[in-house]
Parts: structure tokens; sequence; C-alpha cells
């Protein structure tokens, strides 16, 4: 039976107590020539490919200091260890927030979230993490600590480390500590929601919220297995394909003036009764609309926004048991595929799903595959792209032992 | 030569009617250049003397070098072979859109090809519903937005150069603007690239939102050149506000302004743009623009708020507020959209409007913590009074970016040293505060020296691996960015 994968091959964990001690597991493990896996929270163990080397497990969760929070600055320095929702916390208290979500915040670490480059819902008007780290320290793969970036909002002193490490999965450097860009907690929040026939007027409302004057904070289309467990709406209408959430935040006054302009937007592209979720539900919508389904695997697809409400039907149309949640005003399509034997799920992964999004000319990255799943890292990252070359230059100047994540992400 | 212009049709007459004099015969037929006017055609390489004097220097006029040749590519493959070309004969590569650079970012150090990307101006596509444009790296930004214009949409970065340089420019100093308080820098706005490597192959990165591996795009942002040539770029189309407010409050000092700016930062508002001028440039730009500035006021920020009009009101009374509270003595509205429009084109020309004050000057670029604005202004005029320089100051306040601007006449040497002097100080004093010593007019040539200052030697090694990835015989616009000890190929771990 399939389950999801929940561990890497671990010899031992080892959580240092300071960010010099991390420095020195890494030489350690270099010396030794032991392949290393940060974690942070244990919440991402299952993205990447499944590695096949055991190795040292690099625990941060000791690295919990919060170095500096310049509250009038709206900046932020923290260790890697603390949690999303310590970090909302602290932020809170100063009506202030880190736009970014991320799945299980209780568990997820901001170092976590920056070296899997998280994003969610609020990416179509706040970005990803990428957007706003401004700094943090990091140890490479020969135990040599160095920072990049600074705490400023604006720098365009060197080369954009940080970007080159947001996403990199740990395999340049191990994250220490993390300085973030923050921004003030909006007044209010509120969603206009739309159950779509088919996909065609899925993309006449995703089209003239491009020509809309409103601001959608986020975008996010629905299939419909993708509906259970929505913890404010009921069950779509029998007859419906899918569901489109626009979230709005601001000042009580702009939430109901976008609300409404919205709702009449919709009227004339014929939606006659859009269901508006009221400021006091919005947490819980949201909240439900970050996190995963719980599929037994996760595909990420990317592609043109204009081409995501055919892709999403033609996905449907590949696997009626798939579950779909996109943030299509992006274009990212997160795709929750049911349990299928292993070789039936690479089959289906090699021979219908890949050339699927390939015709749409979108990308695609297996987020999370079961344990009993054997792929390649073409199958999880795709195939190498013009950029492959330099990469692994990189890679091997930054880890020339290939110690750091060995075979789950690209090299 | 398929001429565009007017003003580029008696360019190429000029090339064409070029009398091959024996002086200039040497240069003309080095080995480099004769492999260039093979792969482009003599009459897209100049190499004479006369023609390169041109290109001795950009907006950073402190240090000129003269290029070997200046080559005017039409596209991505013909950049391919002159950096292949180049490194055949073992010869600098410069890449250069308008050459608008204020730190030198396109000066040939030590000779070299420069590369004019200004003819691969093509606006290949600009799709609406992707909300996002396509566009050859020598389409001057303005161009890009003048496009845009009943779209609905405009590409964000707004650096008081747009009038002239070039989104490939943009990409390479990751620039900034006035409006990236709220809309962020050019980093924020670029989906993909596509770029000539070191070793003469074209890659294209994106357009995708979220790279499966490295983001290289996001490195090659802020690269300056030195990594590879920017030769298309995909870049992401912001939604046109539905209406803006503008203000403008008028401060009797410099202080009072910038502790304005700090507090309402503080209060968690953060407006579209927050400028500062001070009362120097204010009677430069009054003299120029007639805007009805007044001349006796010690600082002016203008304000500008935007969005759905439904928030506009509150914003406005509580930035109104914030003002009156600090000390400004008057606070005034763009009544119209013209009015709105000149404001903007008083604070972006304030450079060129210097030219009143002083025969030349120039532009410093520091950054520090948006709190600390008000100190490192003080600073600033210390340092002026200190090295004997008139320094006058405009800033991206909301940003804490300033621009100090240092008026010198470079016939003068030993004003231009005291200067240098001074702009030096100035950034070790934002390094100080916690800043860095460029927002978005990057390191070039001018803050080199600097850079083992803001950062720790094994920081700098980091970005040298980075460097040498890319581009492992440093060819590409060598002598900036990095301090030249971590520019050694060999011998760094």
């Amino acid at each position: 039976m399939i389950t999801t994968r929940e561990s890497l091959p671990l010899i031992e964990t080892v959580a240092p107590a300071d960010q010099a001690a991390v420095a020195e597991v890494v030489r350690t493990a270099r010396d030794q020539e032991k392949a290393i896996y940060p974690i942070g929270g244990g919440s991402a163990l299952d993205y990447g490919v499944c590695p096949g080397v055991p190795g040292v497990g690099l625990s941060l969760k000791n690295l919990k200091r919060v170095v500096d929070h310049a509250v009038d600055d709206m900046t932020i320095t923290v260790e890697a260890g603390v949690t999303m929702a310590q970090l909302s916390e602290l932020l809170a208290a100063q009506r202030q927030r880190l736009p970014v979500d991320a799945v299980r915040p209780g568990q997820a670490t901001i170092g976590g979230v920056v070296a899997t480059g998280a994003f969610g819902p609020r990416r179509y008007a706040c970005g990803t993490i990428r957007d706003y780290v401004l700094g943090l320290r990091a140890v490479d793969g020969q135990g040599s600590a160095f920072s990049a970036g600074g705490r400023v909002v604006k720098n365009a002193a060197g080369y954009d480390l940080c970007r080159l490490l947001v996403g990199s999965l740990g395999t340049l450097a191990v994250i220490t500590q993390v300085t973030l860009m923050v921004r003030p907690q909006p007044e209010t929040s509120a969603f206009l929601v739309a159950d779509l026939l088919d996909f065609d007027q899925a993309e006449r409302l995703l089209d003239g919220l491009v020509r809309t004057k409103t601001l959608p904070v986020a975008v996010e289309l629905l299939t419909r297995r993708a509906q259970q467990g929505n913890p404010v709406l009921g069950p779509m209408v029998q007859q419906s394909a899918a569901r489109l959430f626009v979230g709005f935040e601001g000042t009580a006054g702009e939430v109901e003036w976008m609300v409404d302009r919205l709702r009449d937007q919709w009227r004339e592209l014929g939606i006659a009764a859009p269901i508006a979720v009221a400021a006091s539900d919005a947490p819980a919508l949201w909240q439900w609309l970050r996190e995963s389904d719980g599929s037994a695997a996760e595909v990420q697809i990317n592609v043109r926004p204009g081409a995501t409400a055919r892709l999403i039907e033609n996905l449907v149309e590949l696997d009626g048991a798939c579950s779909i949640r996109a943030h299509a005003g992006n274009g990212v399509i997160r795709l929750g595929l049911p349990p299928r034997e292993p070789e039936d799920f690479v089959m289906f992964l090699r021979g219908r799903l890949r050339p699927a999004v390939v015709a749409a000319r979108g990308k695609m990255v297996v987020r999370s595959y079961p344990d009993d799943v054997e792929l390649t890292a073409e199958d999880v990252w795709g195939p190498p792209g013009d950029g492959a070359a330099v990469m692994r230059a990189i890679k091997d100047r930054f880890d020339p032992d290939g110690i750091l994540n060995r075979g789950r992400f690209v090299f | 030569m398929n001429c565009q212009s007017a003003t580029e049709n008696v360019f190429c007459e000029l090339i064409a009617d070029r009398q091959e004099d024996p002086i200039e015969l040497a240069m003309l037929h080095s080995p480099v250049v004769r492999d260039l006017r093979r792969c482009l055609g003599s009459r897209n390489v100049l190499s004479a003397p006369s023609e390169l004097e041109v290109y001795d220097c950009d907006g950073f006029t402190l240090q000129r070098h003269r290029p070997d040749a200046v080559v005017f590519p039409r596209d991505a493959a013909q950049v391919a072979q002159i950096v292949k070309a180049c490194q055949r004969h073992a010869v600098s590569v410069v890449p250069r859109g308008a050459g608008t650079s204020l730190a030198g970012g396109c000066l040939p150090v030590g000779g070299g090809v420069v590369v004019m990307l200004t003819r691969m101006n093509r606006i290949v596509e600009i799709q609406v519903r992707d909300r996002m444009a396509v566009v050859e790296a020598g389409v001057a930004n303005i161009r890009l937005n003048r496009a845009l214009a009943g779209t609905g949409y405009h590409f964000a970065p707004d650096p008081s150069s747009q009038g002239a340089s070039t989104i490939g420019g943009n990409v390479a100093t990751n620039a900034g603007g006035p409006h990236t308080l709220k809309y962020g820098v050019t980093v924020n706005h670029v989906l993909g690239l596509e770029a000539v490597l070191g070793d003469g192959s074209i890659v294209q990165l994106g357009p995708v939102e979220d790279p499966a591996g490295l983001d290289l795009i996001g490195v090659l942002v802020g690269g300056e050149g030195t990594l590879a040539i920017v030769t298309k770029a995909w870049v992401r189309l912001t939604p046109d506000p539905q209406d803006y407010r503008t203000l403008r409050a008028v401060f009797n000092t410099l202080d009072d302004a910038t502790r304005t700016v700090s507090r309402i930062i503080a209060a968690g508002i953060i407006p579209a743009a927050m400028e500062l001028m001070d009362q120097a440039i204010i009677s430069a730009i009054e003299e120029a623009f007639h805007f009805g500035f007044p001349l006796d006021a010690g600082a002016i920020l203008i304000i500008e708020v935007d969005g759905p009009v439904a928030g506009l009101e509150r914003q406005t009374e509580q930035i109104v507020e914030f003002c009156r509270g600090s000390g400004a003595r008057e606070v005034l509205h763009a009544a119209t959209p013209e009015e709105r429009a000149l404001l903007w084109k008083c604070r972006k020309s304030a450079a060129g409007a210097l030219g009143r004050l002083s025969p030349s000057y120039f532009t410093q670029d520091g950054v520090v913590p948006r709190t600390r604005l008000p100190e490192i202004i003080r600073h600033i005029l210390a340092i002026g009074k200190k090295y004997d320089v008139r320094i006058v100051n405009v800033a991206h306040a909301g940003d804490g970016n300033v621009h100090p601007v240092m008026l010198v006449d470079e016939r003068d040497p030993q004003q231009v040293e005291r200067a240098k002097a001074a702009g030096r100080e100035l950034l070790e004093e934002c390094i100080r505060c916690g800043g860095s010593i460029t927002a978005e007019h990057g390191i070039g040539v001018e803050k080199i020296e600097l850079m083992d200052r803001l950062f720790a030697e094994e920081d700098l090694r980091a970005m040298a691996r980075v460097r040498q990835a890319f581009d492992p015989t440093g060819r590409l616009n060598p002598g900036k960015v990095l301090p030249p000890m971590y520019n050694l190929v060999a011998g760094l771990k």
C-alpha cells in the first residue's frame, strides 16, 4: 500500500546549539565523507527526489533566537529554526506580518521555508518568500559560514546570493539565519467565491480579473474534488466543475468596495449569485486554502496564466480522481494525485502527465510522492534546462564534495 | 545597415564615409577587429580612436577607458558570435545599454570590446492576459511603458533615467526608482531572461515563476553584466492603480522632513512613493521648471499613495496628519493629472537641473535602515562641510535610499579628490548605520574599494564562486563588482 514519505535515510540526527556548531557539524561530515540532510520542522521531508545515500540529519530546531526585530524599519532577523507560527506571533504583536503562506506553519521553520522557496495563495499580490529575504547567513558544503545581502530593503551591492539560496533546498549551503522585510497587517479581508459550470467560464472570469480595477490578493481555482473539508462553504452544486476564490485584503472600506465591484463585474459575466465570505470567516478560509489536501502525491505545474484553466480541464480528463488547487492568477497548479500502484504511478507521470504539461508549454515538478515509488531526478524536476551547466558549476563550488542533500535536487 | 531613425541615419552615413587613415590602421585591423567585422559586417564595428572616444565612459565621468572596439549586434546570435570572437582573442567584453550607469558599470577597464545593445530594441510581445511583456535588452524603459499605455498595465521599475536607460541596463543593475517603495525593484518584475554566457552559449531561463533548480534569474539581475550578457527579458506587468493622491509637503528643515518619513513608515503606512528634496535641489528645479516650489523651504517631500479610490482618502488624511505633526508648514495636493505628471517630471529631472548650480556633479547612492534616515542626512551635511564639498540631497526616502549629489568642477582636480573622499566617507557612514553602499546604481568600478568594508572575506569569496561558475575566464565586464583579488580565476575555493 502507498504511504506518504516521512523520513530521510538518516544514520543519526544532530541538533547543534548555535550557528557556529552547525559549521562544525558540516566540517565533520565532510571529513568523514558523510551526506548531510538539513532539517527544519520536517514539514517538507518528502520534497524532492527520495535520497538513496544514508547521511546525518542536521536539525536546526535549536536555532531559535530572534536576533533583531527592527519594528520601525519593518525588518526582522531570526535564526533558521524559528517556526512560521512563532514568527507570525512575534510580528502580529506589532501589527506586522510576513505575507507568505507556508503549509503547516506550526511545524515549518523559516529556514525551511526559505530553502524550499515557499509560497501560497497570497502570491498573486504579495509574491513568494523570494521577495522578502533581505539577508541571510549560511554554512557551505565545506563548513564555511558566510553572509549574503543585508538588512536594508533595497540593496544592489554584489551578487544576490539570497536569491540563489532561496529554493535551493539546502544543496549549496545550510541556512542558519534570515533577515526578512515585513509588511503591515491589513485591517481586514474577505473573499468573493463563484461556482463555475465549466473551465471556459473559469477562463472568462480569470480574464476578467486581469482587467479589474480591484486588487485581488489571491486568485484560487479549485476543482470539485479539492473542495473537501472546506470549513466555510458547503459543497458545490452538482453540475459545477470548479470554484473560484478571490481574496481581498485592506481597510474595511477598500475591501467592501472591491467585493462590490467584482460582484458587479461577475454578474455581467453570468455569475448570478456569487458567495461573499465575510471578515469573520475569511481567516479559516485562508488557512484551508494554504494547506495541502493530503493527496498521495502532489505535482506542481507552472504554465502561463492564460493557459491555466484549459490545462486544468485536461488534467481532470486525464485522471478524474485528481484534486486540483491552483494559484490561477499566477498559472501555478497544485495537482493532487490519488494512490496508485508504483508502476502505474511512474507510467502515468511519464506517459500521460508530463506530455500534457509539455503540450501546454508548462513546467512540472513532483513536490511529493509515495515511498515505494522510484523516480529519477528528471522525473521529479524535469529535463535539465539551459541553465543546467551553470547550476552544476555553482553547486561544485559551494559544495565540492556533494554532501548537502545529496541526490534530492537537480544535481 | 538598417537604420531606424534620423539620428541613426546620420550616424550610419558618418561610418560609411569614414576614411581609414593610416594612423588608425593598426587598430582597425587588429585580429579581434578583423574577426568581429567578419561576424557583423564592418559597418557594425567601430575601431577608430576618434569613434571610440565616445564610449570611454558612461554616466560616471571620473574615470575613462577607451575600448578597443565598439560593436552593434542585432540579435542574441550576433552577441554570441562577439563573445566567442573575444574569447578567441582573449579580449574582454563589456555590455552597454544607454550608458546611464552612475557607477561606471559599462566602463571598458583595460580596453576590450563594448557591446552596444541599443539596436536590439524590439518590443517582441505584450501579453496583457498573462501580465507579461517580452522585450529585447535595448528597449528603453520609457518605450515599454509608452507601448503599454492604454492596456491598464505598466512596467513598475521607474529609475529617474527611464527616459534613456534600457531594460537590459535595468536588469543588470537591478534598477529601482521612486515607486519601488511599494512595487519593488527590477528583480521583482523579471520572469525570464535570455542571455549569452561567457563561453558564447545562449541560454533561456524562464519565463516561469518558480524555477526547477537554482534561481539563476535572481542572480543575473543585478549581476552588472559580469555573469552574462542579457539579450532579452520577460517582464511582469503591474496593474495601473485606479487612482493616485500626490502630495507635496513643505518643511522648514531637512530634519523635520526625514523624521516625518520615519514616522509614516513606523506607523505601518507604505505609500507608493516618498521622495525627499532639499533646498538646493528645490531651487535648481524651480529655476528649470517654474513649478511653484517655495524657494525658502528647507525640504520638500513628494508623497504618493495609489490604489482603489475607496482607500485613498483615509491614507491621505493619515499622511497629512503625520506631516503636520512633524512640522510641515504646508501640504498641497496635486490637483490634476497634469500637475502630478509635472511634479514627477520635476523630481526625476532633479539631477539634470543641477547643471544650473555647478559645471559637473556626481550622484552617490547609499542606503540605510529606514529609521536612520534623519541620522544619515545629518552626517551627509557634516561630511560636506568637512571636505568643503557642496552636497545637495534627493532621496527615495521611504526606502532609506539617499542620493547625495556632489557639486564639483571637474577641471579642479583637488575638488574632485575632495568629493571622492566625501563620497567614500558617507558610504562608510551608511555601512556604520547598518546599510549598504548601493541601493540601485550598482557597484561598477566606483564602489569596488568599499566592497570589503561591507562584506567579509568569506562573503566575497562566495560571490566570486558564482562569478567563476558563470564566466570561468573572467572576460565579461572585468574590473566591476568584486575587488581584484576575488577575480583570480585560480586558487579560489
